[in-house]
């Protein structure tokens, strides 16, 4: 789903994970606080120009807003129709540009739906770029730190781990099937989704099959031996997080300073 | 009972054990000894009871696998009933069969790290074991790499490492080299001999390598239904064929030819060759010049006049561009030949396999079956010409009865219900699953759910068969069963297409090898070419059987023939003994001055 962890020296990836994480809230609450579609546009493109530096693939991020296009123009739909002119501050924004039988689509509710997508854009930007740049490893740290137990951050882990593993298995699965006749994902609704089940039972029975040797080979790795385990390299905040930081406290405070004149509303 | 033990040792005095829910004991007395600093081979068949007497080792029986315990086993000095598992894993390292199962890391450091880390080792002191042990098994420099991106190989040596990290005094394999290639599986078995020179580790290791057991190991104890039946030095098993066979043990290719002569009174007891060098000094000192005739050479096979059932033209493939895995074949197999595909893992064996039943399809070129181009054919729409025998059975098992598992394919066939129930009453008789068309697969043993997933192909009467690696995995016994099954469907007119890594298989039972290396064919010729081409098979990593180095060595003494089993150079010596002539010594022959 999100655009995996992959190793780089950019200065994103150098920063601390509780740096990103409160550059990420910063962020999302920003837009949250801004009404306007112009401001949101600003944020898209302040996060479209470190994404770049850093060199992240666009691909991966055009598969992840693909399928929500129909989405987004439901949300232009639905707000324009159903976000009524008294709503709206500015005059500007109280005007209808059409009608559809009694229902005025106003130009307020559509620039409203606007933010709403430029919101999801900037989210899916900043959560990519928190990905992008910082190994699962940071993460479970982060975990560890605000309390939640090891073995839950030992369990994201290996299910991480076990993704490709999973795939593969599925794939071979499927391979084996169509060499004996079926034809999966084919004809008809309830016959290819009555194909699936003839990858699904394999693919059960031997995760479970794996599940108890995993379990064996766990114990035969100690888990579970001491209270606690050893971390292996700490995540450390440095002088360029601390101000990085700083900004980003100071950040949210202009915007909220802003927001309380008046500005970037609808 | 307990005598002192030393550290590193162990010691197992079971008189039974019972899984809970199982009806029958898996152990009913199991007493064996091992010393420190030993080397011992755990051999048997598959079900002997190996991997349950391993489990055993570490306390996982009785403590996670939970039964009817009797009797006490002592690891390391430690009696496994008062440990917990994870408190015994620091000394005894168990690596069980399957490495996929037991990576936990994303990166290979983290992975080696985790047992480590577990145990709560210093952070330098998990550096300095991390590295000290990825360069044991030689994988220096792999650290940062990601694990599911390995191969099979090094993922086996990953799983070694990773135990090794935490620093056990006894280190217990299980069958570490099924899945490996010739060359994978003596890495392996390198690797541990050199463990064990340095005097740190015991070693105890499940498997079926005959010829590795045999140079490697300082002793063998062989189980069979849960009981120890034999143990002592590996030369004195591998010399009894009779054991070796009644445990279901491939002997030494060379030991028939010694068993022979013995038989035939014309060698002395005892004197039974098991290692290739000691047969090769004897037949060169005995057999000084050959009389016998030259047969070799015309069998060659004359081109067959049989009809193309596959024929793939200038068949490329790659994933990305730059790296292609099949380079521009030109191959024709003829109806009714039986071929073996032979080259070290990611030759490109399994690639070509797969696109001759459209499960890969080619990138350029075209692939023919029977004549007919099958670009604009599915997969499932050729099941009907050609099967497809995967490796893993338990990729298609989906069914609750054996009877509707094979069914499966043949419900797509438009045939009617008698004309199903004979094909699959037919194949299940075929591979000898007939008494058990009402059990449920998963209660079938692992050969048998092989058998089946074989049986619901051959329901499905395909004319080629392809069957990537049958007996991996197996022991000898399973070995034998499954290729008398293709010898069988060969003799009946099938096209079979094996790919195999057992150079022994593919020189008694196919007509023709074909060789790979880098997506590209090296050889393709009948085995009794293909396996004298040394300097060629040296480069695509391959070694020929042991008849073959000696039929080589023999040169010298005239001898002509080109033997790819141990029975035709064996024919060949008693057809030149028989005419007395040229024979230094007197019959018969005595042990080898050495």
């Amino acid at each position: 789903m999100l655009i995996e962890y992959y190793p780089s020296e950019s200065y994103v990836h150098r920063l601390d994970i509780r740096t990103k994480a409160l550059g990420f809230f910063v962020i999302t609450i920003i837009s949250f606080v801004f009404l306007s579609p112009i401001i949101n546009l600003l944020i898209v493109f302040c996060t479209c120009v470190i994404l770049f530096t850093i060199r992240t693939p666009f691909s991966g991020i055009k598969k992840i807003l693909k399928p929500l296009l129909p989405i987004f123009i439901l949300m232009l739909l639905i707000t324009g129709f159903t976000y009524p002119a008294s709503n709206f501050t500015s005059e500007a924004n109280q005007r209808t540009l059409f009608s559809l039988g009694t229902f005025p689509f106003t130009l307020g509710g559509f620039l409203y739906g606007i933010t709403l997508v430029l919101r999801i854009f900037i989210m899916v930007i900043t959560s990519t770029i928190v990905t992008y740049t910082t190994p699962i490893e940071d993460i479970l740290q982060l975990l560890k730190k605000i309390k939640i137990p090891h073995q839950f951050a030992f369990i994201i882990t290996t299910g991480i781990r076990f993704i490709p593993t999973m795939q593969k298995k599925s794939e071979m699965i499927q391979e084996a099937q169509k060499a004996r006749g079926a034809e999966i994902g084919k004809g008809g609704l309830i016959k290819s989704v009555s194909s699936y089940i003839t990858v699904l039972i394999p693919l059960i029975v031997d995760s479970l099959r794996m599940a108890d040797n995993l379990a064996i080979a766990m114990l035969n790795r100690g888990f579970g031996a001491m209270k606690t385990t050893t971390d292996l390299n700490e995540i450390k905040m440095r002088t360029r997080d601390y101000l990085i930081c700083f900004t980003e406290v100071i950040l949210i405070a202009i915007a909220f300073w802003i927001r309380s004149k008046n500005i970037g509303g609808l | 009972m307990f005598e002192t033990l030393e550290r590193g040792s162990l010691q197992v005095d079971l008189l039974r054990f019972k899984y809970k829910n199982s009806l029958t004991d898996i152990f009913n007395t199991l007493n064996f000894k091992i010393e420190k600093g030993e080397f011992v081979g755990l051999m048997g068949r598959t079900g002997a009871g190996k991997t349950t007497a391993m489990m055993l080792l570490n306390g996982l029986i009785p403590h996670f696998l939970e039964g009817e315990f009797e009797g006490n086993v002592i690891a390391n000095t430690m009696n496994t009933q008062r440990y917990h598992i994870q408190t015994m894993a620091r000394f005894i390292g168990l690596v069980m069969q399957d490495p996929e199962t037991q990576i936990f890391g994303i990166t290979v450091e983290r992975d080696v790290a985790f047992g480590p880390s577990n145990l709560a080792f210093g952070k330098e002191k998990i550096k300095e074991v991390v590295s000290k042990s990825l360069k044991a098994v030689g994988l220096e420099g792999y650290e940062k790499r990601i694990t599911s991106e390995l191969s099979g190989g090094e993922k086996q040596r990953l799983a070694i490492a990773g135990v090794l990290a935490m620093e056990p005094e006894i280190l217990v394999l299980d069958e570490p080299t099924s899945e490996l290639d010739p060359v994978g599986r003596e890495e392996i078995y390198k690797l541990l001999s050199v463990l064990k020179k340095k005097g740190e580790v015991t070693i105890l290791v499940s498997g079926h390598d005959t010829e590795e057991m045999l140079e490697y190991a300082d002793r063998i104890i062989v189980l069979d239904n849960g009981r120890k039946v034999w143990e002592g030095r590996p030369s004195t098993l591998f010399k009894d064929i009779v054991l070796t066979k009644k445990n279901g043990i491939r002997p030494p290719e060379v030991s028939e030819i010694g068993n022979c002569f013995q038989k035939q009174g014309l060698l002395d007891q005892d004197s039974v060759f098991i290692n290739k060098n000691e047969f090769l000094q004897f037949a060169k000192n005995n057999f000084t010049s050959f009389k016998i005739s030259n047969n070799g050479s015309e069998k060659y096979y004359s081109t067959n006049n049989n009809p193309v059932a596959i024929e793939t033209k200038d068949l490329s493939f790659y994933y990305q561009q730059k790296n292609s895995v099949l380079n521009e074949l030109n191959i024709k197999i003829y109806k009714g030949e039986f071929v073996a595909l032979i080259g070290k893992n990611g030759a490109g064996k399994t690639t070509f396999s797969k696109q001759l039943n459209g499960l890969l399809r080619p990138t350029n070129g075209a692939v023919f079956i029977n004549g007919n181009d099958i670009s604009q054919l599915t997969t499932a729409q050729l099941s009907k010409e050609v099967g497809y025998i995967f490796q893993n059975p338990d990729h298609q098992i989906f069914s609750a009865t054996v009877y509707d598992e094979v069914e499966y394919g043949l419900k797509r066939m438009n045939l009617t219900e008698t004309e199903r129930s004979v094909r699959i009453n037919t194949a299940l008789e075929f591979v000898g699953l007939e008494k058990f068309t009402n059990r449920h697969p998963f209660t079938l043993g692992k050969g048998e759910r092989q058998k089946l997933a074989f049986a619901t192909v051959l329901a499905m009467e395909p004319k080629i068969l392809i069957i990537d690696e049958p007996t991996t995995g197996q022991d000898w016994d399973g070995t034998n069963k499954m290729m008398e099954m293709l010898d069988k469907l060969h003799r009946q007119g099938h096209t079979i297409l094996m790919i195999t890594h057992n150079m022994l298989l593919a020189a008694e039972y196919t007509d023709r090898v074909i060789v790979f290396s880098n997506g590209k064919v090296m050889l393709d010729d009948p085995p009794e070419k293909v396996f004298y081409e040394s300097e060629i098979l040296k480069a695509a990593s391959i070694t020929a059987p042991d008849c073959v180095t000696i039929a080589g060595e023999l040169r010298s003494a005239g001898y002509k023939n080109y033997p790819v089993t141990i029975n035709e150079l064996q024919n060949d010596l008693l057809e030149q003994l028989a005419r007395k002539e040229n024979v230094n010594r007197v019959l018969p022959f005595g042990k080898l001055r050495s």
